[in-house]
């Protein structure tokens, strides 16, 4: 449902919106119940010539119900949820497959940059390739992330991957993503991180293998003039 | 004497119902007229801004009289031409500046001036400030000498001017407000390549290699020293 709206472009942007939708229909059954039986009762018992107001305890066993189970059909749904929260929760946060790339993503007052692996295919060498608001990425690549704060706290967020992750200052932490489609994508931050917050997308280019060791090479040779 | 009414419309437990009901078709209508009035404003064409509204952002870092926020790497902009003011914010805005790797303080202007929303607003924000009264930053370089920067000084002063006043010709801003820091930074920047390799950056490229003449740091400051002795 989720994705008529905004796509899903990580092996796992379906598992999160598949939770996403399984607490949307939970909490919206409950409140539409509550207002239903809300309304109705209000309906119900309003004020009518000839009958007396009172006030109702709630202490007898039959108006008890009304609280008890709902309360336990409610608690039922939350173990339901927490289910399935903690089994993606292993699967994005706790898993991390075996990184096929790995790139740096660092985030500042007001800008994200990037550090590519060059073409020997490992970080912190002389070919890196850096960049700002712009990150290449392969499709169907793992990719584990090193992200990193220069300044204040941000967040790295890809809506169309449904990843977020801060990023503080002092830490590097490290995350994965595995693009399953070619496009250009929005990079955003999502912690208010000053005056420049709302003023520092970014972009994801995903792309097929082909284009990305042409987008390599044209980079390895800008940085070798 | 009793006074006898016309009978009610509703009971009272209904005209409770019926109250209720009338707030929430109010306050829908109230909704759809707010929400349209709001879409046809976000619709029409705006009138650009006054530069004094527009500097209100700029105000966050530069200060409220453009004099400059060095813990925030803002320098003084007060005063300073409007050609060269349009042609900073358009390049940050273009991608012009503020796009190295290494360039922080650079990426901090970039979002300032993507907010711009076009060359109007550029031109009305450049002409606002141009028009401030230029400040006098403090010097906070002590161990620069100014005899020994006055000859280096002449590779400078031939864009510059010799009274380092700016030539628009030469795309040369003026140095004679600027403070002591911002000069340091951006001769670094210069040297580094942080600044002047892009190739957007035409008149940035025309820079890097005066900087590189500089051969040091030393030379750097005492070069600054000589130029904070032209303030007006």
């Amino acid at each position: 449902m989720i994705e008529r709206y905004i796509e899903q472009v990580s092996t796992y942007a379906s598992d999160i919106d598949g939770l996403i939708t399984l607490i949307g229909v939970i909490v919206g059954f409950w409140f539409v119940l509550v207002e239903v039986v809300f309304f109705g009762l209000i309906v119900a018992f309003r004020e009518k010539k000839g009958v007396k107001a009172q006030y109702i305890t709630g202490e007898e066993k039959h108006q008890k119900r009304w609280i008890g189970i709902p309360h336990e059909l409610v608690l039922l749904c939350d173990i339901v949820i927490i289910i399935a929260a903690v089994r993606v929760w292993v699967n994005v946060k706790q898993t991390q497959p075996p990184a096929q790339e790995t790139v740096r993503i660092i985030a500042q007052q007001w800008a994200w940059s990037f550090v590519h692996p060059g073409p020997d295919g490992k970080l912190d060498t002389a070919d890196d390739i850096k960049t700002v608001d712009e990150l290449h990425v392969k499709v169907n690549t793992v990719y584990h992330f090193k992200l990193e704060a220069r300044d204040v706290l941000h967040s790295f967020s890809v809506p169309v991957f449904r990843l977020k992750q801060d990023a503080i200052p002092g830490r590097v932490i490290t995350g994965w993503f595995k693009a399953k489609r070619t496009g250009v994508h929005d990079i955003q931050c999502v912690e208010i991180c000053g005056i420049g917050h709302g003023l520092m997308p970014a972009r994801i280019l995903i792309q097929t293998p082909e284009e990305y060791g042409t987008w390599q090479a044209a980079q390895a040779a800008t940085a070798s003039k | 004497m009793k006074t006898r009414f016309a009978p009610a419309l509703f009971t009272r437990s209904q005209s409770h119902v019926v109250a209720c009901l009338t707030s929430l078709v109010l306050f829908c209508v109230l909704f759809c007229v707010l929400f349209c009035g709001a879409c046809s404003v976000a619709g029409s064409a705006a009138p650009t801004p006054a530069g004094a509204e527009l500097f209100q952002l700029c105000a966050q870092c530069h200060g409220p009289e453009a004099g400059g926020n060095r813990p925030v790497n803002a320098p003084s902009i007060a005063g300073l031409p409007q050609w060269y003011l349009e042609a900073q914010l358009k390049k940050f805005k273009s991608g012009g500046r503020g796009m190295h790797f290494d360039d922080l303080s650079g990426m901090q202007m970039r979002p300032m001036a993507m907010s711009l929303a076009n060359d109007k607003e550029i031109s009305a924000i450049a002409e606002y400030v141009s028009k401030l009264a230029p400040t006098k930053p403090a010097t906070q370089l002590t161990d620069g000498d100014a005899t020994r920067g006055q000859a280096l000084f002449v590779t400078c002063s031939a864009c510059h001017g010799a009274d380092a006043a700016g030539m628009e010709a030469m795309k040369a801003p003026p140095l004679n407000h600027a403070s002591d820091w911002y000069l340091f930074a951006s001769l670094g920047k210069f040297k580094a390549g942080v600044r002047g390799t892009n190739p957007a950056d035409t008149s940035g490229a025309l820079m890097r290699p005066m900087a590189l003449t500089l051969p040091n740091e030393q030379a750097m400051k005492d070069v600054i020293a000589y130029i904070m002795t032209l303030k007006k």
